[in-house]
């Protein structure tokens, strides 16, 4: 479980967040909304310890963010908007760094190394080194490497983003499967379609403010969640 | 040509954010104070250095043979950091696409890339040259048209070393290309390279001797030795117009040459440095292997530090260098004791050879100050930095990590050129015992204030590695700060010796100020770093 206390976060003059809160239950795919820059990027940075906060709390279930960084990390996974992976790594060694990180045992990482490598259609490239791949290759790299370690909760940012479909396919059977183990996701995007058949809480910020959030039904009602949005925008 | 001017002012913003500083809990006294201090604390440096050499001179009314030494040291300097830099700030940036796919020439490309070059290294020239130009003045009552010929020198002295560099980094990089593991290919050819001008650089005394012979005068010998050395004595003692004109013709049009003759080649060969060899042969053949945190996290260090050439070059030159001077110490003994006996009579050869001990600790502490590794390693972590700081490993760790593979890299150069040393002089037991312990020591202050440094002025905004290695503000308060440490050592030393203290006491000494100084950068590096490591943001 996820719980987001009235986080604030300011770069300077410029408010980022504004008093966030709500709260992503076990079991949920939550769907983060925004326009660009509206600070959708700096929640999750602030969510997974990349970025510190200026005021509030998150806490990982249960765990502070702030007081307690390691513990929180370790029930986390992690996939950027724009996977920067160590380019100069070969994917394996990258998986095995990450894997090595979050100190996974060998069998563990073997099985879903091998699981997901096959699910992503990339075992004939994990010998190769990250700077030949293509972004949906290095994206893919990325959730292997997130996977790898079975997070309790799943933080992706624009994980659609430059992936083939069957990677997108393939992305929202691994998402169905970690929620009926009860595991959590939380994931940006602009893509509405895919946020409104998949989740079942969303969140839309705008400035930095949260302005609704709820199941999909409390927020759209009989509307599509593209109309929704765009109404909260004008 | 206002295309070009768009194109170098939307270039040059980027680039020339040399002092940007990402770091929001920087106070902007500190960002403004630190540069201003260092250039002062280098143009004094180099100011004293150039008054006391134009003392003697002033004695046989040489004075001009000091901008001569200046203008030679400069070229020198331009071209051996050009040599390493050019392949880097050629090759791969990151707005290439950007730039090939704009309906502009392939050569004004390749222009774009060279200006700023040239823009940075003619800071750098200046910040060596103008001390030079300025304690001249002092000396010598100079024409009205010494200030105009002199600004016109600083203008034009980078173009040859530029573009002997920019020739030699084309060179390289295409012949790295043909090889499998082009990285390393490109890094033993760079050494290979600058290790030969060193030489060249070392053994000008045979050259001069044979040009000496050929040469009419002085400046005739200047002249036969480095064209623009001579032009300009020439210039700033018998201005000629036509002298000055053929000057600026020969350089701009060597520039405008290169860059024409170089334009299709350099698309060639950029080509060929983004071509990555992939291998398709290992189907399910990958390895999985578990490994401890700290292993793993050096594991990672190393893979990034032997993938960049520049990173190596920068960081093993001195190292290189260092065992080089183990070697040819002990070969050099008897020619470099004769001088110092001749300059100083009361010396004898026991004397410096009982003092080798404490030679040899000088030279560990220069070659590990003055090589700083970490001071880049947080910068060059690039947006991924993102990654490491969402991993479950305490800061504290991370940054270890970086400080032992730093050392790791460093300890088998030192070790080296320390039994070297061993073998070819007489060293006591406990001599052998202090040395090895500051080959520890030395590198682990070295490499806790390079990080400490980086952490304070990280630059994750880079658009290639020399960036970071080269040209930000982490790998410049690194060496100043290195080399202050350097002088006060090495004079510290020299203070001991001249009171003949015990050597093992003195060498004993060193180790308790350096162990001191470990002992507080990991004070500082437990409280104040961290906080400010979590603050970089990217």
């Amino acid at each position: 479980m996820i719980e987001i206390k009235n986080v604030t976060k300011k770069y300077g003059d410029n408010v980022a967040l504004n008093n966030v809160s709500f709260k992503v239950d076990d079991g949920c795919v939550f769907a983060f909304i925004g326009h660009n820059g509206a600070g959708k990027t700096t929640l999750i940075k602030a969510i997974t310890g990349i970025h510190d906060f200026d005021e509030g709390d998150i806490l990982i279930n249960g765990k502070s963010i702030k007081k307690d960084a390691i513990e929180c990390k370790k029930e986390m996974a992690f996939v950027p908007d724009n996977p920067e992976l160590y380019e100069n790594m070969k994917a394996i060694d990258f998986i095995n760094f990450i894997c090595d990180m979050y100190e996974v045992d060998y069998v563990t990482r073997k099985n879903n190394i091998n699981k997901y490598a096959k699910m992503f259609e990339m075992e004939d490239h994990l010998n190769e080194t990250i700077d030949s791949f293509s972004h949906g290759m290095k994206q893919k790299i990325a959730l292997i490497s997130a996977l790898s370690h079975n997070p309790q909760i799943l933080i992706m940012d624009e994980p659609f983003v430059g992936l083939d479909p069957k990677a997108v396919f393939d992305i929202k059977q691994v998402m169905n499967e970690m929620v009926k183990e009860g595991k959590t996701i939380f994931f940006s995007t602009h893509i509405l379609d895919v946020a409104e058949k998949l989740c079942s809480k969303v969140a839309i910020i705008k400035q930095g403010r949260l302005v609704k959030v709820g199941t999909m039904k409390e927020i759209k009602g009989d509307k599509s969640l593209e109309k929704v949005f765009l109404e909260l925008e004008q | 040509m206002k295309k070009i001017i768009s194109l170098i002012k939307a270039c040059m913003t980027s680039d020339m954010s040399l002092f940007k500083i990402k770091n929001n809990n920087q106070s902007k006294r500190s960002r403004v104070l630190l540069p201003i201090f260092l250039f002062i604390m280098v143009f004094f440096s180099i100011w004293s250095y150039a008054n006391m050499i134009i003392e003697p001179l002033t004695k046989i009314h040489l004075e001009y043979v000091l901008l001569s030494i200046f203008v030679l040291f400069t070229f020198i300097l331009t071209l051996v950091e050009g040599i390493y830099k050019s392949s880097n700030l050629l090759f791969n940036c990151k707005d290439d696409n950007l730039l090939l796919s704009l309906p502009i020439k392939r050569r004004t490309v390749l222009f774009i890339r060279v200006f700023k070059f040239y823009v940075f290294e003619l800071i750098y020239n200046t910040m060596f040259m103008a001390p030079a130009m300025i304690t001249y003045i002092r000396y010598v009552k100079v024409t009205p048209s010494y200030y105009p010929v002199s600004i016109i020198m600083l203008l034009l002295l980078p173009i040859i070393p530029i573009v002997l560099s920019i020739i030699i980094g084309m060179l390289l990089s295409a012949t790295s290309t043909k090889f499998k593991y082009k990285n390393i290919a490109q890094i033993i050819l760079t050494t290979i390279i600058l290790l030969f001008v060193f030489y060249i650089s070392f053994n000008l005394e045979n050259v001069v001797k044979d040009l000496a012979l050929k040469a009419t005068s002085i400046n005739d010998l200047i002249t036969r030795l480095y064209y623009p050395a001579g032009a300009y004595v020439k210039m700033i003692t018998n201005f000629d117009i036509l002298d000055l004109l053929l000057f600026i013709i020969i350089n701009i049009s060597l520039f405008a040459l290169s860059i024409y003759l170089l334009g299709n080649t350099y698309f060639k060969v950029n080509s060929c440095a983004k071509a990555v060899k992939t291998n398709h042969n290992h189907h399910n053949n990958y390895k999985i292997k578990t490994n401890k945190v700290i292993p793993s996290l050096i594991k990672k260090e190393f893979t990034k530090f032997i993938s960049s050439p520049v990173f190596v070059t920068n960081a093993g030159f001195g190292l290189v260098l260092f065992v080089l001077g183990c070697i040819i110490l002990p070969i050099k003994f008897e020619s470099l004791t004769t001088a110092i006996a001749t300059i100083e009579p009361s010396v004898s050869i026991e004397t410096i050879k009982s003092n080798i001990p404490v030679i040899l600790f000088g030279l560990i502490c220069t070659s590990s100050l003055l090589s700083s590794i970490t001071s880049s390693m947080i910068s060059l972590e690039y947006k991924s930095f993102n990654i490491l700081k969402s991993l479950p490993v305490k800061p504290y760790t991370i940054i270890l990590s970086k400080i032992y593979t730093a050392v790791i890299i460093m300890l088998p150069f030192i070790l080296i050129g320390d039994i070297i040393t061993f073998i070819n002089f007489k060293f006591t037991f406990i001599q052998i015992v202090l040395i090895i312990i500051s080959s520890i020591i030395i590198p682990l202050v070295a490499e806790t204030l390079g990080i400490i440094i980086n952490i304070k002025y990280p630059k994750m905004d880079a658009e290639n590695d020399t960036q970071v290695v080269k040209q930000s503000m982490s790998s410049m308060v690194a060496v100043m700060l290195g080399m202050l440490l350097t002088f006060i050592t090495i004079y510290s030393l020299a203070i001991c010796l001249n009171n003949n203290m015990n050597i093992d006491l003195i060498i004993l000494l060193g180790l308790i100020v350096y162990t001191l100084i470990y002992i507080i950068l990991l004070i500082y590096l437990n409280n104040k770093s961290i906080k400010e490591f979590n603050l970089i943001n990217c």
